[in-house]
Order: C-alpha cells, then sequence, then structure tokens
C-alpha cells in the first residue's frame, strides 16, 4: 500500500512537471489553501477542547476551592474579634488537602483569591492574602516571574501585586525598563503599587519610553493607590534625558500643584524641542505661575504657533491682568484663527473689572468677525 | 429575620456576600441582573437592598429608581456597591434614593455595620409612623 501512494506521488509529480506555468501555480496555491485550511480548523477544535477540559475541570473544582475559601476566610469564626489577622490560624488539614498540590488547581486557586481581593479588603482582605502566602502560593508566582515568557511574567506581575506582595528592586526594576511595551508598562505599574518608598525610582534608569497610553494607566493607579509616596517631580525634569518621562512629572507636577516645581520648569524654556516647550509653557499655565509670565512674553514673539497659543492660554490661566494689553493685541492683529481664538478666551478668563471693560471697548470698536469670536467664547454653554 | 436583595452579576461578590449575611442571620435572596431583581422586586418587600451599579439589562441606578418609584418600598434601605467613583454617578444613585455607598473593595464589617444602621433607621421610623397614628 505504501509502495502504491509513493508511485501515485512520483506519477502525479511527473504530470505536475508537464503542466503549464500558470496551472501549477495555480496547483501550488490550491495545494497550500486546503493546507491552511485543514490546519485552521485543527487549531480551533484544539482550542476547543482546551476550553471544554478546562470548563469542566473549573466545574468540579470552583465549588470546593469557593467552600475553601468560605470556611477559612470569610466564615472565619476569629473575624471581628478584634483578633490580628496574622494571628488568625486556618484548619491545616484543610489547606493541606492533595488536591490543592496540583498545579492546575494551584492557579485557579489564585484567580479565584484575587477575584475575591478586588472585591474586600479590610479583614478579608488581610486574610485572603494569609491563605495566599500560608499556602505558599506566592512561589508559584515568584516561579512565573522568572520563565521567558512575557505573558506569564506579566501574569505573575498582576498576581503579586493584586496580593500585595513586595518584589525584591533586582528583579522588578529590569523589567520596567524591558523592551517590551506591554511587560514594560505593567512592571513599572506593579512598582508604583508595591514600592512604598520610592515608587518613582524606575525614573531614575528608564531609557525606554511612557506611550501615552501607558501614563494614562500609570496616573489612574498613581491617583486611585492609598498611600503612595509623592515625590518632588522637579527631579527628573531637570536631570532625566528621557523625554517621555519629562513630559509625564510635568502633567503630574500641574496635577499635584507642585509650586517648588516652577524654576525647573522654566529652564526647559530654552530647550530646541518645541513640542516639550509648549508642555513645559502648559504646565506653568496650570500652576499658575505668575513669576514666568515676563519670560513667557518675551519669548513669545520667537516661539512657533503651537508655543505662542500655549503662552497665551498660561496668560488666561494665570491671569494676573498684568498682561491684557498684550492679549488684546494678539486678538486684534494676529492673523491666526487659533491665536485670536485662544487670545480672546484668556481675556474672558481674567474676569476681572479691567478685562470686562476691555471686552466692551473692543465690541464696540472691532469688526464684526471679531465680535462673533467674543461672543462664541462668551458663551458658557461652549467648553474648551 | 431581616430580609436583604443583593445585585451583583459577579457570582464570587454574591457568594461571599450571601455567605457573610447568613452568619450574621440575614436572609439573603441573590439577583445577578437588573431584570431578575426587578421581577423579585415586584413579588416581595425586602427590608434591604445591595446593589451593584454596573449590571446586565438594567443597571443600579434603574433598580434605585424602580424600588423607590414603588410606594411599599419607600421604607427599604439602599446600598449601592460599586467599583466606579466618579462623583456624579454617587449624587446621581444619592439623587434617585439611595440610603448609603460603599466602594469596592469592600470592608465585610464596614458593610455588616451599615446594614444594622439601617435597618434601625427603618424601625425607628415605623415605630414613629405607629405612635402617630
Amino acid at each position: 500500500m505504501w509502495n502504491d501512494l509513493v508511485s501515485l506521488l512520483f506519477l502525479a509529480y511527473e504530470q505536475f512537471m508537464y503542466l503549464s506555468l500558470f496551472i501549477e501555480i495555480a496547483l501550488i496555491f490550491i495545494f497550500i489553501a486546503i493546507i491552511v485550511t485543514l490546519m485552521s480548523y485543527g487549531s480551533i477544535l484544539f482550542r476547543r477542547y482546551d476550553s471544554y477540559v478546562y470548563q469542566k475541570r473549573m466545574a468540579h473544582l470552583s465549588p470546593i476551592i469557593e467552600d475553601l475559601i468560605t470556611e477559612q476566610v470569610l466564615l472565619n469564626e476569629n473575624l471581628g474579634k478584634d483578633i490580628p489577622v496574622d494571628e488568625i490560624e486556618f484548619d491545616q488539614q484543610a489547606i493541606s488537602n492533595k488536591l490543592f498540590r496540583k498545579p492546575v488547581v494551584r492557579q485557579i486557586l489564585i484567580d479565584t483569591l484575587i477575584r475575591y481581593r478586588k472585591n474586600f479588603r479590610g479583614e478579608v482582605g488581610e486574610l485572603l492574602r494569609k491563605l495566599y502566602t500560608e499556602m505558599n502560593l506566592i512561589e508559584d508566582s515568584f516561579a512565573k516571574l522568572r520563565t521567558f515568557k512575557w505573558e506569564t511574567k506579566i501574569k505573575a506581575l498582576v498576581e503579586l501585586t493584586q496580593m500585595d506582595i513586595p518584589i525584591s528592586d533586582s528583579m522588578l526594576l529590569p523589567l520596567t525598563n524591558s523592551t517590551n511595551p506591554t511587560l514594560r508598562a505593567a512592571s513599572r505599574n506593579a512598582y508604583i503599587q508595591l514600592s512604598k518608598n520610592e515608587p518613582f525610582k524606575f525614573f531614575d534608569i528608564a531609557t525606554e519610553p511612557i506611550l501615552p497610553w501607558d501614563q494614562l494607566e500609570m496616573f489612574k493607579i498613581i491617583t486611585n493607590t492609598k498611600d503612595v509616596t509623592i515625590p518632588n517631580f522637579s527631579r527628573w525634569v531637570s536631570y532625566s534625558n528621557n523625554k517621555s518621562i519629562v513630559t509625564f512629572c510635568l502633567k503630574l507636577i500641574a496635577h499635584y500643584d507642585q509650586q517648588s516645581a516652577i524654576p525647573a520648569i522654566i529652564e526647559l524654556l530654552s530647550t530646541k524641542d518645541h513640542y516639550f516647550r509648549a508642555h513645559a509653557i502648559n504646565c506653568l499655565g496650570k500652576l499658575s505661575a505668575e513669576i514666568a509670565e515676563e519670560k513667557l512674553v518675551t519669548i513669545y514673539t520667537s516661539q512657533p504657533v503651537n508655543c505662542q497659543i500655549e503662552i497665551i492660554i498660561a496668560l488666561g490661566r494665570i491671569s494676573s491682568g498684568k498682561h491684557l494689553e498684550f492679549l488684546k493685541q494678539e486678538f486684534l492683529f494676529s492673523s491666526n484663527f487659533d491665536v485670536q481664538m485662544n487670545a480672546a478666551r484668556s481675556i474672558i478668563r481674567h474676569n476681572s473689572q479691567n478685562s470686562r471693560s476691555m471686552l466692551t471697548e473692543i465690541m464696540e470698536t472691532t469688526n464684526e468677525e471679531n465680535q462673533l469670536i467674543i461672543k462664541h467664547c462668551q458663551n458658557p454653554l461652549i467648553k474648551y | 429575620m431581616p430580609n436583604i436583595l443583593v445585585i451583583d452579576d459577579d457570582d464570587i461578590m454574591l457568594k461571599a456576600i450571601k455567605n457573610i449575611l447568613n452568619k450574621d442571620g440575614f436572609n439573603v435572596v441573590t439577583a445577578t441582573d437588573g431584570k431578575q431583581a426587578f421581577e423579585l422586586l415586584d413579588h416581595t418587600v425586602y427590608d434591604i437592598v445591595i446593589t451593584d451599579l454596573m449590571l446586565p439589562h438594567a443597571n443600579g441606578l434603574e433598580v434605585v429608581g424602580k424600588v423607590r418609584h414603588n410606594e411599599a418600598n419607600r421604607n427599604v434601605g439602599i446600598i449601592v456597591v460599586s467599583s466606579v467613583g466618579n462623583e456624579e454617578t454617587i449624587t446621581e444613585a444619592f439623587r434617585l434614593g439611595a440610603d448609603d455607598y460603599l466602594k469596592k473593595p469592600i470592608m465585610a464589617g464596614e458593610l455588616l455595620m451599615r446594614i444594622r444602621k439601617l435597618i434601625a433607621n427603618k424601625n425607628s421610623k415605623t415605630q414613629f409612623v405607629t405612635k402617630k397614628k
């Protein structure tokens, strides 16, 4: 039978060689398509089977694991009796069950504990953490952190962060500068949440950028995590060579209103990168840095449009009233519509006696188009 | 035994709260979505309703509105439990008639304390109305 098959293949090959080139190419394509289709179906079937086995296993194991957590943690007799969580004992027979030695079961156990931890804090949350450490699941997570697969490392980071288990700097810091952006973001987030004293230490060694989406995620973590030590971010504004770190620090300085950072930000105004300069001007405006006003007005004419607009917005935010005339000149004589629009908004933002009389005067003397711009900016329903 | 309706789409949270409240002597009924909760609320008057904000079919705010809309449920204590922490949503929940708000992750002891306080308030209100009559 084997010989028959070989001779058939040989015959097919001989015939294939005599076919025209176009038909040969078409046949090759058909052959590849069939193989790829079969492989795809095989992969789908395998995944479905795998998921079916997992679901079946979960259906069997979940009640056992949930019962363990319910008995040992939720219904623990010592809860609510003012006994420190460290002194609460678990039923050793229950937690040393042979079933909980299997890696698959241990992983389901970790996942379930994390789900509970997301819902409970206080005594229950602490007891869940204690169960995690007493069942030595911590070792499973650290083993995952030592693997080469980045997905597994991220899983370990999430587990350890959720369980509030400190990770040594020697293990975590290198990951914060990984070339893999997903792993890098996850480890930076973990570092902020786990490092009690210096949560932003990785800024010192970061050569890889913090991507805009990661900045957003990190900002959420910084503002939502309890007891994060907030440093003076001007340190990185002055010394970091990583532009994304400096940009992110500028946003954090504005958010935490770190007035002491103003001199360091003013230094940034002489940087060559105009996008960077625009960020610095924006931050000065948000900090209402009156001290920087003169400098901003002085450099105005030598700036590109994006920086000019930021300067005008900043003057509106500072609202000292010293540069109302400058804003008026920009509104009346600038050829750029965005500059005019922002100058009008900045004058309105001052909301002082002088600014109001200036607006009345402009409305009486200026052309129809400028009047329309002012009316548009005065509309409280239009946000900017 | 006070009747409590707990509404949450997270089965782990439902089971956990049910166990904790049962241990403290409360009778707990659970619902996993807004629709199921509406059906239960149509047939039974509960002492306390604990609801998540993000639910399938109808959200927690709709549940709060539904409870308060029914005259029979005027004295039902409503606790909103959610990981959504924005002020607007919380204010809206209170405007619709929620009595309390807890942010996830919750503390079991705190939840029990607030439930007891709401039940005590409800009982004192009922006594006041009876005396007035």
